[in-house]
């Protein structure tokens, strides 16, 4: 079972800012219990099969050029930076 | 002017110098601002389109050489870039993005002469099945407007089916294209993982999505498969398909072929007009000289687990670029401690994208991870070995698109497992990476019923020759709008 002090872990973490966690609580509990039906797929056993990609059959990894300033589309450029808050 | 006509009608029609483009594309702009208020397809629609149709009548006229599309007016769901457009995601966080670059798709149908008529309408960050989730208003269903389009590419599908366009582009991760496709009575394809590229279609869940068209006939869909198919050095996840013609040989029919009925898809929770189409639409493949008989895929009944596990933690991921400080909506960053600024920017999006962001947060956590992420992953493999044993007998599947007929807009949006459950039948071709095509097989009761057909991974041709078979036994009435 989630509980709120979960839910607003993990929003933390999710960097969302949320006024009620409770607001979400009741949804995301349902949608977790559903996915407790995982749990009777009988697939301990199963290997994770993941796709292979040979390193040769990626494009090389060189410089392309943009052929504009992409910079001053930018939200909060200022010369040639994107302005920031303090950390 | 005719724009009930399929893409490849067009073509004829402007090539034989019976329309032109000008006057097609003015008129598709007049039927979107007499319906899209009710509808609400579009989220821009294209002010330089009739400039772009004169252009392309201009190069018709001087015998210059012409792209295969011929000005057709497409609509491209709005999570893909276009140069200089808007790109929404149907988002408040991305309501003032433009795009500095074309998405791979749509330089390649630049190139073809196709004309973007707008960017359509769909669940935020394609989130959803409905576009209730749009941050702009859900779109409406032009057979029943008090019901809901499907989605999360609804606007590509009502679009298309209320003729405001010919042809659309949306994207599928679970059934984005097919869902909507078979809510709206078009034809929705999600072709072979890799096929298309997804490079400049903005990331939900990298690993199961794909961009699919949705037009009005199979033929129409094979067309824009051979434009926008192919290897792009730019999406690494992209196979080469050595440039196949899909259009070429549709009309071979299916005699011969060996349809699965996945059982699975075809039991619990599936509304009865929906099995009896279904079962109307294999006895007209048995008709067409194909041999049907029932196949067991077991993993199906986890597969949406799986399926909003593995996208939830993907999606989690993905958005984790939304800082605000590039690109998003204007709030001046002074004041704000860095993390404090972006977290209380997020706040911009919408609930369902929240609530994925905290379910994608979770299930791949410590101490969760094993419990979700894991398992779901397990029965991904499980349901791609399972799917292809399946296809070492048959050469195609069939199911229902959706298990039910399309739904009141609000009647589900409280009930998120039954809202997901909507999607049983279309994940399964995205865990597993096949081509699968939802094609208009009949209405009831006012409302349409798709039929899905799925093969194996780069089959794509023998999948449109046989949803062509499958769709020239049906004559649907027209949309009533």
């Amino acid at each position: 079972m989630v509980t709120v002090e979960e839910i607003e872990h993990v929003s933390k973490l999710m960097k969302i800012d949320v006024d009620d966690h409770s607001e979400y609580l009741e949804k995301v509990q349902t949608i977790i219990s559903y996915f407790d039906i995982l749990d009777s797929a009988g697939v301990e056993s199963e290997e994770i099969s993941m796709p292979e990609i040979p390193i040769e059959q990626l494009r090389n990894d060189e410089y392309i050029p943009f052929d504009e300033k992409l910079i001053e589309k930018m939200n909060h450029y200022k010369g040639t930076y994107v302005r920031a808050p303090k950390m | 002017m005719n724009l009930k006509i399929s893409a490849l009608e067009f073509i004829e029609e402007v090539k034989t110098g019976n329309i032109t483009v000008e006057e097609f594309t003015a008129k598709t702009i007049e039927r979107i601002n007499q319906v899209d208020d009710k509808l609400h397809a579009f989220l821009s629609v294209n002010d330089d389109a009739i400039d772009q149709a004169r252009n392309i009548d201009k190069k018709i006229k001087s015998g210059e050489n012409v792209g295969a599309c011929y000005g057709m007016p497409i609509s491209i769901k709005d999570n893909m870039c276009i140069k200089d457009t808007k790109t929404t995601c149907a988002s408040k966080m991305l309501e003032n993005f433009v795009a500095p670059y074309d998405a791979t798709v749509i330089s390649k149908l630049k190139k073809q002469d196709a004309i973007f008529i707008g960017k359509v309408n769909m669940d935020e960050f394609a989130m959803g099945l409905t576009t209730e989730f749009s941050a702009f208003g859900p779109s409406k269903n032009p057979w029943n407007i008090e019901h809901v389009p499907g989605g999360s590419s609804g606007g590509s599908a009502v679009s298309v089916s209320s003729y405001e366009c010919i042809a659309s582009l949306g994207s599928d991760t679970g059934g984005s294209v097919r869902n909507p496709a078979s809510f709206c009575s078009t034809v929705g394809y999600k072709p072979t993982y890799g096929l298309i590229s997804r490079f400049g279609l903005i990331s939900y869940a990298n690993s199961i999505e794909q961009i699919g068209p949705l037009t009005r006939t199979v033929k129409d869909t094979a067309f824009m498969l051979n434009l926008i198919a192919g290897i792009d050095p730019n999406d690494n996840t992209t196979i080469n398909n050595n440039n196949e013609d899909y259009l070429e040989g549709i009309e071979s029919g299916i005699e011969g072929k060996k349809i699965g009925i996945i059982t699975e898809m075809m039991g619990e929770g599936i509304d009865p007009e929906v099995l009896s189409a279904t079962k109307e639409a294999i006895s007209k493949l048995e008709g067409l000289g194909a041999t049907c008989e029932e196949v067991s895929l077991d993993m199906v009944k986890y597969s949406v687990a799986a399926y909003y596990t593995i996208t939830a933690t993907e999606a989690g991921s993905n958005l984790a670029r939304y800082d605000n400080l590039r690109y998003g909506y204007e709030m001046p960053v002074e004041g704000y401690e860095f993390n404090s600024y972006i977290s209380k920017a997020r706040k911009n999006f919408g609930p369902e994208v929240t609530r994925r962001m905290i379910i994608g947060g979770f299930v791949p956590s410590a101490g969760h991870a094993g419990k979700y992420f894991l398992k779901a992953m397990k029965v991904k493999s499980k349901l791609t070995k399972q799917i292809n044993e399946a296809f070492k007998k048959f050469d195609l599947l069939i199911a229902p698109t959706v298990p039910i007929l399309p739904f009141k807009i609000g009647e589900k949006i409280d009930d998120p497992v039954s809202l997901f459950l909507v999607d049983i039948n279309t994940v399964t071709a995205n865990l597993t990476g096949k081509p699968a095509i939802s094609i208009p097989f009949k209405i009831v009761n006012g409302l349409p019923i798709g039929i899905q057909l799925l093969a194996n991974s780069m089959d794509d041709k023998l999948l449109l020759q046989a949803a062509h078979a499958l769709e020239q036994t049906v004559t649907l009435p027209e949309v009533p709008i």
